[in-house]
Formats: structure tokens, C-alpha cells, sequence
């Protein structure tokens, strides 16, 4: 029973991680109908901006939020950058164009910084608490904390405020959207800061855990995307769902099966659901979407 | 004149040829070049920056001493990619080149093998770092292996942990790849002819961002002594770090990438008390203390095993082409085979049929995260 349990709290720490960058994932397919491949990149540089403030001194409140900021410029400057152009093509070009951002955020970062990974402190001096049979990695509970807060921001902001309405829209019918007054461009423009902070705040979240390397963001965001496709493409709660079903079941796979099979794990849930349920947990049915 | 087609073909063909014959006669004549495979992308993009400042302290010294057959030596560089098609690519790049009179191939035994078919092809010698002791067993005459291989390192952790610190119940976890497979079979083995037979055999796959369940496999199988085989320093740093959350504390004997700089540094104390076998030690020898002290001199960082290797593979590659008195692959064979008792920053060279130059390794101790030298253990076979 100790051993379930210390699993499941593990399962459910790394899943919060994915979860975390699928939400970024989602977000961005929700307004542009592409998917970001730079997600994961968008982690790893936030983390980076975030160990480059931490080591010029400053305190760490100051230096998250400076990186968080860098990622809201960043997000102006993807979206300027490398979808706008492109936003009257179809979806082939972007994401081609997002895997080629991937490529250059991920070898800028190495050029400018090295390939030493680096470590981060985590936000809690204390690495953590022995409950009972389990030991709860603070780092770990901040990930949760923060994985649940967001669950609720995104249910409020979404649902009960003007600019989310205004977002929901605009991920449903642009051109009605934009009849009815809203600014397409804004609102993607929106979308992108936010899934930027958002995948930022994973990576910076995550980088005490699992250091701070220029892979970490794609390793992370593989995952993050059969999460993506599990929870149903396009839906919150999915992505959340999705991440956490993922970190878990590969924690238990790993365990109880096989340790070095763990990736296959949540690629076999993948191809399950790509085979049976295409739509994932929580997607619509094609023909409802049509 | 009538002019076939033919030979309209052979003249175009020798004319638009000629310049590059020329060039390359030319450039042949003006140095002795070296290519060397290594990671400049990819997750091992650390270590292989360090191969690199090893490669180019020891070409800088070569250079000086008056170089290589009266010519100055060149290092010619190419990415791997830390994958096995990116080290294949680059060696046949590399191998495009007739002028490369020679070749440094890599540390990870997986890409040695992936690009093993291809060196048999060109038939000009390569000098790797993999440990994988099948590497030079397969009868592929070109590779020449700058590190001891995975028999002696299994076998030293082996004889460290149950002969000097008294431990006979092991858990050994080891990565999944060729590196961390051949190791955790290795000590399997040394441990089972010492008498005590791991009670545990885990292995991993690379990249992993969790070890929980393996940390909870080696605590429920009641092991007093730990042996490893990591392949990359992330993995190692995430592994100690839950190791000691979930409080493992027995005694850790690892294989080299336990006491490399990257690993003592990210895992911080979660790695002081463990040993590790160390190809190089900077306290070993004098070789290797001088190593050390230049190497400082020039990067102001430490060296470890990643810098070493190169280091050595560049200066007995040239003193061999030298005392070959040529650039012909079999004989500069021949004079790397013919090397013995060679001082080395790794340790005293003394090739074998096989094309291993060292048999033994250091066992070294992470004093609160200072690498502190132990004792070196050697075997004649």
C-alpha cells in the first residue's frame, strides 16, 4: 500500500508536468487550429531566462517574474514571427514553421548559453515532507497546487469573462467572430502570450525536478502532446485529464511491469486511443464539429 | 582532330576535376588531418565540447613538439548529434575526405557501433572512448579504444564493493542502451564469480524524467551496496536525488559518469559519500596531474574522463603515425599496437591484440563533492 501510494503521488507530480504543457498545447490549437511544436521550447527557455536572473542575483520572486514577462515577449514575437505571416495558409505551413521555431529557440539557447544543464533551486528550502509511509517532494505539491489553480483560473476565465468568451469565440467561428466586433488578430495574438507564460511556467516549475537543459522542453512536450491527444485536442479539462492519466499510468507501468518499456507505456495509450477513441476523453464528435 | 564522345567525356570530366585534385594534393601536402566525430548538438553537447578541449590541448602540444612527420596536424570536425544515424553521417563526411589520415570516433559504445560497419569500410584506424568490451572483440581491426573497457570496470566495482568495503548483497542499475547494458552484465558477472549474485538487475531507459519505481525496487529488495551504469549525468543527478528522498542511504559503486563533474554538480550532496570507478583520476599520476594543471591552465574548469581520452588518443595517434614513418593505415597500426608503457593522463598505455590499451581503472570517492583519489586496481588479463 506505502509503495501505491508513494507511486501515485509521483504519477500524479510528473502528470501535473504534462498536463501543465499540453494546456499550452490546447490552448493554441483552440484559436489557430495548429498545433505549437514549440511548446516545449517555450519551457525550456523560460527556465533558462529564469537560471540567468537567479545567477545575476536576483531575488527569486523578481526573477520569475522577469521570465515569466521574456515569455510574454516571446509570445508577441512567435506570433509575429512565425504564424501571422502565415495565418491565410493552411495549417501544413504553420506547423512546419512551429517545428522550425522549435529548432532555432532550442540552438540559439545552446549558442548563447552552452550545453552545461544547469540546476535551479526549487521555491521551498525544504526539499520536502515524509507523510506518514510517503515522501511528498515540495517541488512536486507546488506542481499539483499550481496545475489545480489553473484548472480553476482557466474555468473562470474562460467561462466567466468577457475576454475569454471573446477567445472562445474566436477559436470557434473567426470569421462570425470577427462580424461580431472582435479582433481576430488580438485574440490570437492573446492566445499566444498566454500559452507562452504558460509553458514557461511549467518549465520554470519543472527545473528543479529535472534540471535545466536545452532537451528537457521536448522531452516534456512529447508527452504533453499524447496527453493532448488522450484528454481530446482542443479541450482544457482533456489536457488536464490526459496529463495526469499519462504520468500515472507510465509510474505504475514502470513499477509494476517494466521500468525500461515506461515511455512505451504512454505511447501505447496513445495508439489505443488514436485506434478507438480518435476523439480522446473529453473530445467532440467529429461529425458535432463538423 | 575528330573527337569521340568518349573522350570529349574523360577530358571534360579530367578538366573539371583538376582543380579539385589539385587543391586536395595541395592541402595534403600542407598538414596532417585528423577528423574527429563528436557531439556538438544533442544531449551530450557538454561532454562533447570537453572531448574537443581535450582533442586540442594535446594537438597544440603535438604542434609544438614539431608535429607529425615534419607537418602541423589539423583537427577536423564534425556532429555527431549524440545519435547513432548523426555519428554515421559525420564519419562518412568525415571519411569523404582522402586527406583524414585518421579518426576519433566516440565515447558512447552505441553510436561505436552504429558507425563499427562503416569503419571496416574506409579501413583507416579510429581511436573511441566506448567501453563496451564487444567493441574491440568483433573483429574489426580499425578500432583502437582509449579507455578501459566494461570487463575491467564491472570487475573493479565488483572486487571495490566486496573486497574492500565487505558488501555481498547487490542491486545493480544500469541504462538500457549498449553502454549500461554490457556494464550491469559485466558486474552480473564479476559479482557472481566473487560469490554474490545481485539480487537485483534494473535496468532504465535514458532521458527518464522519474526513477520512483526504480528507487522503490532497489529499497524493496533489501540490497546493502549499490552498483550503476548511467549514461548520461541528468538521469544520474534525477536518480540520486529520489534515491535519497526515499531514503536509501546504502553504499553507491558506480561506473564512471558517478563522479564526472556534471553529475557532482547537479546532484550536489546527493552524491557525497559514493565511489566511483574513474578512468582518470587527477591524482593517479604525474601524467595525469600535468594534464590536469594545463587543462585548468586553458578552460578553467576540471577535467574528467570526457577531456582525457581525447587527450591521449591524439598524442599516441601522432607519436604512432610518427614512428610509422608514414601515413598508411596498417602501419600506423601496426605502431599503435606496438605502444606499451605509455604514460597517459588515463593511466599507462599498453596495447593489446585486441586494440584495448588499458586494463584497469582508479576507484575514486566524492569527499562532499570533492573527487578524491582511492586506489587504482589492474588486471594482466
Amino acid at each position: 500500500m506505502d509503495l501505491v501510494l508513494q507511486l501515485l503521488f509521483t504519477g500524479i507530480g510528473i502528470g501535473a508536468v504534462y498536463a501543465l504543457v499540453a494546456l499550452g498545447f490546447v490552448l493554441i490549437f483552440r484559436a489557430t487550429n495548429v498545433v505549437n511544436f514549440a511548446q516545449g521550447e517555450f519551457s525550456m527557455v523560460a527556465a533558462y531566462l529564469m537560471v540567468v536572473c537567479v545567477e545575476l542575483g536576483l531575488p527569486y520572486w523578481l526573477s520569475f517574474v522577469i521570465a515569466l514577462a521574456g515569455m510574454a515577449l516571446l509570445g508577441v514575437i512567435f506570433n509575429l514571427g512565425v504564424y501571422y505571416p502565415l495565418r491565410h495558409r493552411t495549417y501544413l505551413p504553420v506547423i512546419i514553421a512551429t517545428i522550425g521555431a522549435s529548432i532555432l529557440l532550442s540552438n540559439s539557447v545552446l549558442a548563447i548559453y552552452g550545453p552545461q544543464p544547469q540546476v535551479l533551486q526549487g521555491w521551498f528550502d525544504t526539499p520536502g515532507i515524509q507523510l506518514g509511509p510517503v515522501y511528498l517532494d515540495s517541488q512536486y505539491l507546488l506542481i499539483i497546487g499550481v496545475t489545480i489553480f489553473l484548472v480553476l483560473f482557466n474555468f473562470w476565465f474562460f467561462e466567466k469573462t468577457l475576454l475569454g468568451k471573446k477567445l472562445q469565440a474566436t477559436s470557434q467561428d473567426k470569421e462570425m467572430a470577427s462580424l461580431l466586433g472582435i479582433s481576430v488578430s488580438t485574440m490570437i495574438m492573446i492566445t499566444f502570450i498566454y500559452s507562452a507564460v504558460l509553458g514557461g511556467l511549467a518549465g520554470i516549475l519543472v527545473a528543479p525536478v529535472l534540471f535545466v537543459s536545452i532537451q528537457m522542453g521536448s522531452t516534456i512536450a512529447l508527452k504533453a502532446f499524447a496527453a493532448t491527444i488522450i484528454g481530446g485536442f482542443g479541450d482544457v479539462a482533456g489536457a488536464i485529464v490526459g496529463g495526469l492519466a499519462l504520468g500515472v499510468i507510465e509510474t505504475f507501468g514502470a513499477a509494476y511491469i517494466s521500468v525500461p518499456y515506461k515511455d512505451g507505456f504512454a505511447f501505447l495509450v496513445l495508439i489505443a486511443f488514436l485506434v478507438f477513441r480518435p476523439q480522446g476523453i473529453f473530445g467532440e464528435r467529429v461529425a458535432e464539429k463538423a | 582532330m575528330k573527337l569521340t564522345r568518349r573522350e570529349f567525356s574523360a577530358g571534360l570530366a579530367a578538366g573539371l576535376a583538376a582543380p579539385a585534385l589539385m587543391r586536395s594534393a595541395w592541402a595534403q601536402g600542407a598538414t596532417i588531418k585528423i577528423g574527429m566525430c563528436v557531439p556538438v548538438t544533442g544531449p551530450a553537447a557538454e561532454q562533447g565540447l570537453w572531448a574537443q578541449n581535450g582533442a586540442k590541448l594535446a594537438l597544440a602540444a603535438v604542434n609544438k613538439a614539431g608535429g607529425v612527420l615534419g607537418k602541423q596536424v589539423e583537427l577536423v570536425i564534425e556532429d555527431d548529434q549524440t545519435t547513432n544515424p548523426g555519428i554515421v553521417l559525420a564519419f562518412s563526411k568525415l571519411a569523404a575526405q582522402s586527406d583524414i589520415v585518421a579518426f576519433l570516433g566516440s565515447i558512447r559504445s552505441t553510436q561505436v557501433q552504429a558507425m563499427a560497419p562503416d569503419v571496416i569500410k574506409v579501413g583507416k584506424p579510429v581511436m573511441i572512448g566506448g567501453t563496451n568490451p564487444d567493441l574491440t572483440h568483433s573483429g574489426n581491426p580499425w578500432l583502437f579504444r582509449f579507455r578501459p573497457n566494461d570487463n575491467y570496470s564491472g570487475r573493479v566495482i565488483a572486487d571495490y564493493g566486496v573486497n574492500t568495503l565487505g558488501k555481498k548483497k547487490w542491486a545493480i542499475v544500469h541504462s538500457t542502451d549498449a553502454f549500461g547494458t554490457a556494464g550491469g552484465k559485466a558486474l552480473s558477472e564479476a559479482l557472481t564469480k566473487l560469490g554474490a549474485p545481485p539480487v537485483l538487475d534494473q535496468g532504465y531507459a535514458n532521458q527518464s524524467q522519474d526513477f520512483t519505481p526504480v528507487v522503490l525496487a532497489v529499497k524493496q529488495s533489501g540490497a546493502d551496496v549499490l552498483g550503476t551504469y548511467f549514461t548520461f549525468e541528468n538521469d544520474l543527478g534525477i536518480f540520486a536525488r529520489q534515491l535519497r528522498q526515499l531514503g536509501v542511504n546504502i553504499p553507491w559503486v558506480g561506473s564512471p559518469s558517478v563522479v564526472a563533474v556534471s553529475s557532482t554538480k547537479l546532484a550536489g550532496p546527493a552524491l557525497f559519500g559514493t565511489y566511483g570507478v574513474a578512468d582518470f583520476a587527477e591524482d593517479s599520476s604525474d601524467v595525469a596531474k600535468a594534464f590536469g594543471k594545463s587543462y585548468r591552465d586553458a578552460y578553467k574548469t576540471a577535467p574528467d574522463n570526457q577531456s582525457a581520452w581525447p587527450y591521449d588518443a591524439i598524442t599516441i595517434l601522432s607519436a604512432a603515425i610518427n614512428k610509422a614513418g608514414s601515413t598508411d593505415p596498417t602501419k600506423i597500426r601496426e605502431a599503435i599496437l606496438a605502444t606499451q608503457k605509455f604514460a597517459g593522463a588515463e593511466g599507462e598505455y599498453n596495447f593489446d591484440k585486441n586494440g584495448d590499451g588499458l586494463h584497469g581503472y582508479n576507484v575514486v570517492k566524492n569527499d562532499k563533492g570533492k573527487i578524491v583519489y582511492d586506489k587504482h586496481i589492474d588486471f594482466n588479463d
